[in-house]
């Protein structure tokens, strides 16, 4: 069956549709959702609320504009962005303290190997950044469907995400230095 | 081509050539055979892509079952797509006498209130009237002088 014809039998209400279209989309929808959330539970919530409103508003999808895909990863997006700011606002009072956030994540960045450093710099980019870089490196979309997604301009999204990677790369370049200078200290 | 002009393509578009803008594929290329600071730039940058594509995300065993086993919410339709869902389905063609019967309704709506009201129209006036015509065209074909009246 096609999308088409899924989407179609969804507005219908067939559950055996909706089990298809779940099962395709199940692990990229959770993968992009963890890797921009970096909570399992939260994940679980994220993805399962994205299916709901696909169930929900299957007639509303347009495949004339946008693949399954890329709509299912806009709703994803767009509840991912909800989560972390009414998240953000819950947490103000902490994040008042920001130089201590700060200092954490360096210390963190210097104590940590090449893996973790990274995912700890990913942590601390940009929402748009992460999200350009995030759509397009792993969950191999063209900058003009991230865009779609994201709901900026493709513009936007190349900006972004040579803000993400270039910042990655210092992250890299300090990390090999770093390394370097800890061996010649060994010898 | 320069090497900000490369470090962009490469920004934007990752490390693999063959995801690079076609026009500028070929001097990007030459630029990265002959420019030592490109090729580290564009190896760095391969680096990081390598070590992006390690960070993994954990399984989710339980999440297909919790999406397949939850309740679905029957979705309400507004009126006025429960009425077009009527009036035209999509299913059967043997469902055509719905659209024809909608499109009478004016014409048996007009007969039915055109038969209880005359909406000011009076038949009396009219008999009247055609009567005195009648009238007027019988005394026409008289042959009476005007002084006999």
């Amino acid at each position: 069956m096609t999308d088409e014809e899924l989407m179609l039998a969804i507005g219908n209400r067939d559950e055996s549709a909706f089990h298809i279209v779940v099962r395709t989309h199940q692990n990229s929808l959770s993968h992009y959702v963890f890797r921009i959330l970096g909570n399992q539970k939260d994940t679980e919530d994220i993805t399962q609320e994205t299916f709901l409103r696909l169930w929900k508003n299957a007639e509303k999808w347009q495949p004339a504009k946008s693949k399954l895909t890329t709509w299912l990863h806009r709703i994803a997006h767009n509840l991912c962005i909800d989560h972390v700011r009414k998240k953000s606002n819950a947490e103000t009072e902490e994040l008042d303290d920001s130089s201590a956030t700060g200092s954490e994540l360096n210390t963190a960045l210097e104590q940590s190997n090449d893996l973790k450093r990274l995912s700890i710099a990913m942590g601390s980019l940009h929402e748009n950044q992460k999200n350009a870089l995030v759509l397009c490196h792993y969950q191999g979309f063209s900058n003009k469907e991230a865009a779609k997604i994201m709901g900026i301009s493709v513009k936007a999204v190349e900006s972004s995400m040579a803000r993400a990677k270039r910042s990655l790369r210092k992250l890299l370049i300090s990390s090999e230095a770093h390394n370097n200078k800890s061996n010649k200290a060994q010898l | 081509m320069t090497l900000k002009e490369l470090t962009k393509i490469i920004e934007y578009y990752g490390t693999q050539s063959d995801c690079w803008p076609e026009v500028d594929r070929g001097a990007a290329l030459n630029l990265i055979a002959t420019d030592s600071d490109a090729k580290q730039m564009r190896s760095q940058y391969m680096q990081l892509e390598a070590l992006l594509d390690q960070h993994q995300v954990p399984e989710f065993p339980n999440l297909e079952s919790r999406i397949l086993n939850q309740n679905l919410p029957a979705r309400r339709k507004a009126l006025l797509d429960k009425l077009l869902d009527w009036l035209l389905p999509a299913t059967s063609a043997k469902l055509l006498w719905r659209p024809v019967l909608v499109a009478c309704m004016p014409l048996l709506f007009g007969v039915v209130v055109g038969n209880f009201f005359n909406f000011g129209v009076n038949i009396e006036y009219i008999e009247t009237a055609e009567y005195w015509e009648d009238e007027l065209y019988l005394l026409s074909l008289n042959d009476y002088p005007e002084s006999q009246f």
